[in-house]
């Protein structure tokens, strides 16, 4: 059951990719949550969400990159540069971060020493900091400014009621992992961490209406399934994470990830688009409002809050605030998480890790060892 | 940190540095020599920047009004706000609020002590903000944040869009001590109606901001007045850049970042206009006779540094640049972009510029809005670099303006996003034939690399690219 | 009588203590070997050794240290950060913090009333802040490892190194040597670089009384001293036995509670 979304999160290019293209139908890359996938269904094109996973090594996204940099996006790069991204036909680069945003220009000069490694369409999507009445306004023109771009290069008729139709696809999903959500943190779980992560990635790779179906008989078999006890649970923060083993790493044998605030995770499908009225605003108003992401400056004490209810809600015993090496916005504001949530009482865990091939395991799985000893401990005393 | 540094609020041990400095030169020779003795770690600082004659004595007496300022804007009435070094204070002056900048205040301590600013470096660390961030807001944000400063009432930055980790500094400060706090987002683009508009409605959020937490209101002669003396720098800096251009070079090695520093601290006020003044006439004096500025009087070559200095102590940078007759030419702390600006006229970027309609509120808001979004790094590193009046343009055209022999790059490794593309704006700036050096120091902190090392790395390429 | 053993298996060395009834038998230090299961049988076979013991006598054995999940003859493996915290305590009854550096990462561990673990960090990227820092710069130095802490107690003007990067840092010291630096000063410095950072990453976790340091770079009288100044408390030696055997003694007094019916 779970083998389809496992297959679907562990390979790039992968068998919906595959048979998409064979129909001669077109696939755009996007790099960043912020960017409204329904413009794409709604254009007949599959958005397929970039990723690093898979690259062996950084050579060529280091030859363009700098040092003091991400692995994230060198990852990406690297793949691109191999032709691992080849099936793209566009990409869309946003300023998430700067090092993200940089990939625009990284990627446009390898392509041009690189024949073939640079997608045709190639759009810079940006995204403001805040919300705010004018942000929606010129956000919402961003949007629409995409729709024109992708239209014209694709020889595509985006209608209104198309987009609409497509968010209503999309809210589907959404609302169908709530339901996968609301299973997660059950007291008993069905599934590990591990597995979430795949059902979440996968839905990033395929149609999306096959990947409804997909979530629709899981969440069914899943409500049937034994659930799994005796676990430390944990909540994963922080830094963008899109391998199921570093999830599989931390779980052990004692563990399980009920919950994430991640944009592999969970950031990517909370809150519903609405339906009625202007698709592109009301994109643009969700997608923007959306401000789990430490790149939305000063809104610190909301995403606190954010954290705040879900370790109620999903019963955590504790949190582990990871962050790439170099990733500054994560990197410090889970220094502040872990100030004002240890304060309440929740355990936490900073943990700095590289993005890339899995290497330093031991290491990483000590830590997180050491940190399900001390919540065990912590349950003793109180028993 | 050690037991030392606590003892003393940091910012009342940098005015006292330099509000001392200031009065050096206010008895004779001799007392002057004698007091020297007293400050072994700041001499060196000290001598390179009275060494500089007129605008160095004002340039200092600049740097001990405005720690004055800041040590007793609450006695005096006055909020204050931390802000960064790319938000031009202008409008801080305009609303009485007194603007803190960050950015300067490390670049004093890091001129200043023997271990600049290391331990409030570090002290950031310990309190789980990165140590792989920038150096340059981290330093100063360090003391605040270890409560060795005077209480901050609002922090604001204009570093969305352009700057991450600079941004995430002040947004950190801002969660970590509970204070008000306000960013101005910079969209991708520098100009065309949506970025107009976006910087418009912006800055009005801006000023609605301040004057909730300042308690004040706008007074809008206040702003004219200071938009208009701002303007007035402008057209004074762009006479100094014109000089610039003159080979040899007549202005002083240290005469740029005594300008941005001028500008940065008390831009729209008459203390900056002093100092810009003060420069200008030496340049002149120093053209009339056709003479370098250098105080070997010959320039060998002429480095164009495409991003910012080091501020490792006692100006050591400048001192290298002057001993082996490396004439400076800038960098893109100085630039403004007012229609006057010699890069402006020389390329026809009027459409890059700002204008200024001072007629009413909304056109000096439309006005201040546009010179902020003007700012070094605010206007040229959003969007992708190789963009329309982005970074590698205004690289490639101001080497050439000043005839430059090479291009130097310094940061910091906090800098991601120079560091993200540096490599290939290096690989542009050689393809245009300018001979690039990308440098892998640290500003800001002399642990990174230490400036041995980095001396003699900077005067390697020069060797090894057969510039000297 | 409850014989128990502690086996924790480092990047440098792996150490084993045998305790009975809460007193220590035998210990052991070796040089790691390549294998960690190799490591852990020759430390373990030493310290029985020196007993006069064998496996069998060992009602319960609790393996720590990278590679622990590989040792064969463990009951239970523990992490390091909790057995080195357990040891610590042993070691120094009232203290409340401990640092430990080893040859490949450092920690700091804060522990409540009961020894057990309130809050810990780890040093994550970097070689410059462990025992591999001392390690490189003694080489470039010319001296011994264990030198290190007497020489630069004898420093008039110890230098300010680059501690950001252990290959920079590198380049200095020859810079400086080059100079014609005193040994001594540079040692100092050294060292200091390497307290800086240890002291960064022991005030996150906030540092309280008592301090004990643990692992090998306990016995460099240079980086604690330096530590000492910078963290404004005094470090406690200790004197009950080898700091470095902190982990394995951690890991034996678990051995002992799980023998005695404590649960995992």
């Amino acid at each position: 059951m779970n083998s389809a979304f496992m297959k679907a999160a562990t390979s790039l290019n992968n068998e919906h990719v595959a048979k998409w293209k064979e129909s001669g139908r077109r696939v755009v890359g996007y790099t960043c949550s912020y960017v409204p996938d329904e413009i794409f269904h709604a254009a007949g094109i599959l958005p397929y969400r970039i990723r690093g996973f898979g690259a062996a090594d950084t050579t060529i996204g280091d030859t363009y990159f700098g040092p003091f940099i991400c692995s994230l996006p060198k990852c990406m790069l690297q793949l691109a540069g191999e032709g691992k991204f080849d099936f793209l036909d566009g990409a869309i680069i946003t300023p998430g971060c700067d090092s993200m945003r940089r990939l625009d220009e990284c990627w446009r000069k390898a392509g041009g020493d690189i024949p073939g490694s640079l997608p045709k369409f190639f759009f810079h999507f940006g995204v403001p900091h805040k919300y705010a009445d004018y942000t929606i306004k010129w956000f919402a023109e961003e949007t629409r400014r995409l729709v024109d771009a992708v239209e014209k290069h694709f020889g595509v008729k985006v209608e209104d009621d198309t987009l609409r139709s497509s968010i209503r696809v999309y809210n589907k999903s959404r609302k169908l992992l709530d339901e996968f959500d609301a299973l997660r943190t059950a007291d008993d779980p069905p599934f590990t961490g591990t597995e979430a992560l795949a059902v979440i990635l996968a839905g990033t790779t395929m149609p999306r209406e096959e990947y409804n179906g997909l979530l629709e008989k899981f969440i069914a078999e899943s409500k049937k399934a034994k659930g799994i006890s005796g676990k430390v649970r944990l909540m994963l923060v922080g830094s963008a994470n899109d391998d199921v083993e570093l999830v599989r790493v931390m779980e052990g044998s004692s563990a399980l990830v009920v919950a994430d605030n991640l944009c592999f995770g969970s950031r990517f499908y909370t809150d519903l688009v609405e339906e009625e009225g202007d698709p592109v605003l009301n994109l643009a108003k969700r997608y923007l409002s959306h401000n789990d992401c430490p790149r939305m400056y000063g809104d610190y004490k909301r995403r606190l809050g954010i954290l705040r209810e879900k370790v109620k809600k999903a019963k955590i015993d504790g949190i582990v605030l990871q962050n790439i090496r170099f990733c500054d916005l994560h990197g410090s504001e889970n220094g502040l998480f872990e100030r004002d949530l240890e304060k309440e009482g929740i355990p936490c865990m900073r943990l700095e890790r590289e993005y890339g091939p899995l290497v330093e395991t031991g290491r990483m799985k000590m830590r997180v060892d050491a940190f399900i000893e001390r919540i065990l401990q912590g349950r003793r005393e109180i028993a | 940190m050690r037991q030392e540094l606590k003892e003393y609020r940091f910012d009342w041990m940098l005015y006292s540095c330099f509000s001392s400095a200031a009065r050096l030169k206010s008895g004779s020779e001799k007392e002057y020599r004698h007091s020297m003795n007293y400050i072994p770690y700041f001499r060196g600082t000290v001598e390179s920047v009275l060494g500089a004659g007129e605008p160095g004595q004002k340039f200092i007496e600049l740097t001990a009004k405005y720690l004055d300022n800041m040590i007793n804007a609450k006695e005096r009435g006055l909020k204050t706000a931390v802000t960064t070094f790319c938000f031009s204070p202008a409008i801080f002056y305009a609303m009485d609020i007194m603007p803190i900048c960050l950015e300067v205040v490390s670049v004093m301590m890091t001129f200043a002590y023997k271990r600049g600013t290391a331990e409030f470096l570090d002290y950031c660390n310990e309190v789980g903000y990165t140590e792989t961030s920038c150096s340059s807001q981290r330093g100063s944000i360090g003391a605040y944040l270890a409560g060795l400063g005077a209480d901050i009432d609002m922090i604001v930055t204009d570093t969305p869009g352009v700057c991450d980790t600079n941004a995430n500094a002040f947004a950190f400060a801002a969660a970590y001590l509970d204070k008000p706090f306000f960013q101005l987002d910079m969209p991708p683009d520098l100009t065309g109606e949506r970025s107009d508009e976006y910087h418009r409605e912006d800055y009005k959020a801006l000023i609605a901001f301040l004057e909730e937490h300042s308690g004040k209101k706008l007074d809008l002669e206040r702003l004219r007045a200071n938009l208009i003396e701002l303007h007035k720098q402008d057209e004074i800096i762009a006479e100094i850049e014109e000089l610039a251009r003159v080979v040899p070079n007549p202005l002083h090695v240290a005469g740029n970042l005594i300008v941005y520093a001028s500008r940065f601290l008390f831009a729209g006020m008459p203390e900056c206009t002093e100092v810009l003044e003060s420069i200008l006439r030496q340049g002149k004096e120093n053209a009339a006779k056709g003479v370098s500025g250098l105080s070997s009087g010959t320039e060998k070559i002429r480095a164009f540094f495409c991003y910012i200095d080091h501020y490792v102590q006692n100006l050591k940078l400048w001192e290298m640049l002057d001993e082996h007759g490396v004439g400076y030419q800038g960098n893109i702390l100085s630039r403004s972009w007012a229609s006057s600006a010699p890069h402006v006229q020389e390329y026809g970027m009027q459409e890059a510029a700002y204008t200024l309609n001072t007629a009413d509120l909304d056109g000096l808001i439309d006005g201040m809005a546009m010179v902020n979004s003007r700012m070094p790094m605010i206007k040229s590193i959003r969007g992708p670099y190789d963009a329309p009046n982005m970074w590698l343009q205004d690289t490639l055209s101001l080497a050439k303006m000043y005839s430059a022999d090479c291009i130097i790059y310094n940061g910091t490794p906090g800098c991601r996003n120079t560091w993200g593309m540096v490599k290939l704006l290096a690989r542009d700036t050689e393809k245009a034939g300018f001979p690039t050096f990308v440098m892998n120091a640290d500003a800001f902190d002399e642990r990174v690399q230490s400036w041995e090392t980095t001396r003699d790395r900077f005067l390697e390429f020069l060797t090894v690219r057969r510039l000297i | 009588m409850t014989r128990v053993a502690g086996c924790d298996v480092g990047s440098l060395t792996s150490k084993a203590v045998i305790m009975e009834d809460g007193r220590v038998l035998e210990s052991v230090i070796i040089k790691s070997k390549a294998r960690p299961w190799e490591s852990a049988d020759e430390v373990m076979k030493q310290a029985l050794g020196k007993a006069g013991l064998s496996m069998a006598d060992i009602k319960f054995c609790v393996g720590t240290g990278y590679g622990r999940d590989k040792i064969t003859f463990v009951n239970e493996a523990v992490s390091e950060i909790a057995c080195h915290g357990r040891g610590a305590r042993w070691l120094l009854p009232t203290v409340r913090t401990v640092i430990d550096i080893g040859g490949q990462d450092c920690k700091a561990v804060k522990l409540d009333d009961s020894g057990n673990m309130l809050k810990f960090i780890t040093n994550d990227k970097c070689a410059s802040g462990t025992g591999r820092f001392l390690e490189v710069m003694a080489k470039v130095l010319g001296v011994e490892l264990g030198d290190l802490g007497a020489l630069s107690v004898k420093a008039k003007s110890p230098i300010t190194l680059a501690s950001a990067c252990t290959v920079w840092a590198q380049a200095d010291v020859i810079q400086h040597l080059n100079d014609k630096v005193p040994v001594e000063d540079i040692a100092a410095g050294v060292n200091a670089a390497m307290a800086s950072r240890m002291a960064t990453l022991a005030n996150n976790i906030g540092v309280e009384r008592d301090v004990c340091m643990t692992g090998g770079v306990a016995k460099n009288d240079g980086v604690v001293s330096a530590l000492e100044k910078l963290l404004g408390v005094r470090i406690k030696r200790i004197r009950r036995a080898d700091p470095q055997l902190a982990g394995a003694l951690g890991a034996a007094l678990i051995a002992g509670d799980r023998a005695n019916g404590g649960k995992a």
